[in-house]
């Protein structure tokens, strides 16, 4: 597994609960706006065992809901738990990428 | 929306798939299915869920691999894991419920096989029940129904994920267990001895019994209360 994939998976469990967050997104949904936020090397397939596991926890909860196109689809919503443990991870995510980034300073990234 | 409409709606929109996203996606789904200690609803949820976010990308040109990976049983297997297990309350009646729908047959054949061999006066038949004996046949019965679910299962499983899957060999291997479990359960009714407290239970008994249990059973099934 490449760097990049193992910092990706993570931190995919916090980037699937802030997408949520914004408003309640179906599976499909969720794919396409992580891939438009520029995290296009996940695989559209992660995120369905990802969206178990939160399920399982507490963290969202599904609901059966006519979609804008007409069929039913399952939409997530972002529950009490979900937000707490949301906003944790965002927080854990700071104290890193804060250092990180001022040892990192002054290089040429491209 | 229940267990049994997802799975009707995903055998409906199963048929929208090209030929090689249907290979792949009904090896994952019949993999999911056979875990049976695992939620059902929870389960066709997300199997409709896959199913609708193929289509989807069916429709913008991508491929089962482009969306899953290239190992679907290892996806699978990831799905599996994240799967919550069926609640014991949803287990305990739909076991009661197989035990007693087989109570209910053999009772019925008991009584019509009693009835047939008496008019035709084929050997002497005996109408007495021997309490200990007969839990005992049906304790070894309901063994070789429950290895041979769990060895047929595996047989399926065994066969799927395969370029090639060898049906032939598969056919023969659950024909052979067919055989050798009846032989053995004709074997062990047979050859058991009679013991325990008796008592006699006449063919039309047997029968109204058994009727009666079917019935019980069918209706509840139809009412869906707690027995599916």
């Amino acid at each position: 597994m490449s760097l990049r994939s193992q910092l990706l998976k993570g931190i995919l469990d916090g980037c699937v609960l802030a997408v949520i967050e914004k408003e309640p997104v179906y599976g499909y949904e969720l794919s396409k706006k992580l891939q438009e936020v520029g995290l296009s090397d996940i695989s559209e397939g992660t995120i369905y065992p990802v969206l178990l596991r939160l399920q399982k926890n507490g963290l969202i909860r599904g609901e059966m809901q006519p979609s804008e196109s007409g069929p039913n689809r399952k939409y997530y919503h972002l529950t009490a738990e979900g937000k707490g443990s949301l906003e944790m991870i965002a927080s854990e995510w700071k104290q890193i990428v804060e250092p990180v980034n001022s040892l990192f300073k002054g290089r040429n990234l491209q | 929306m229940k267990s049994k409409q997802l799975i009707e709606e995903n055998n409906r929109k199963r048929e929208q798939l090209t030929p090689q996203n249907d290979t792949y996606y009904s090896d994952m789904l019949i993999y999911i299915r056979l875990q049976l200690s695992l939620s059902e609803q929870q389960s066709e949820e997300v199997l409709m869920e896959m199913l609708d976010h193929l289509l989807d990308g069916q429709y913008e040109g991508k491929s089962a691999q482009d969306i899953f990976g290239d190992d679907p049983k290892r996806y699978a297997d990831e799905i599996i894991l994240n799967l919550p297990k069926e609640q014991k309350r949803e287990v305990i009646p739909f076991i009661l419920r197989i035990v007693i729908d087989l109570v209910s047959w053999m009772l019925m054949i008991r009584g019509v096989v009693i009835l047939v061999f008496s008019q035709f006066n084929i050997g002497n038949v005996s109408t007495s029940v021997y309490l200990f004996s007969t839990l005992f046949i049906f304790a070894f019965i309901l063994g070789s129904i429950t290895f041979g679910i769990w060895y047929i299962f595996r047989i399926i499983k065994q066969s799927l994920f395969k370029e090639k899957a060898n049906e032939k060999k598969n056919i023969v291997k659950a024909g052979l267990f067919g055989a050798v479990s009846m032989g053995l359960i004709i074997a062990v009714s047979k050859f058991t001895p009679e013991f325990g407290p008796a008592f006699h239970f006449s063919w039309w008994a047997s029968l109204l019994t058994g009727g009666t249990l079917w019935v019980i059973i069918f209706m509840l099934k139809k009412l869906d209360i707690g027995f599916r």
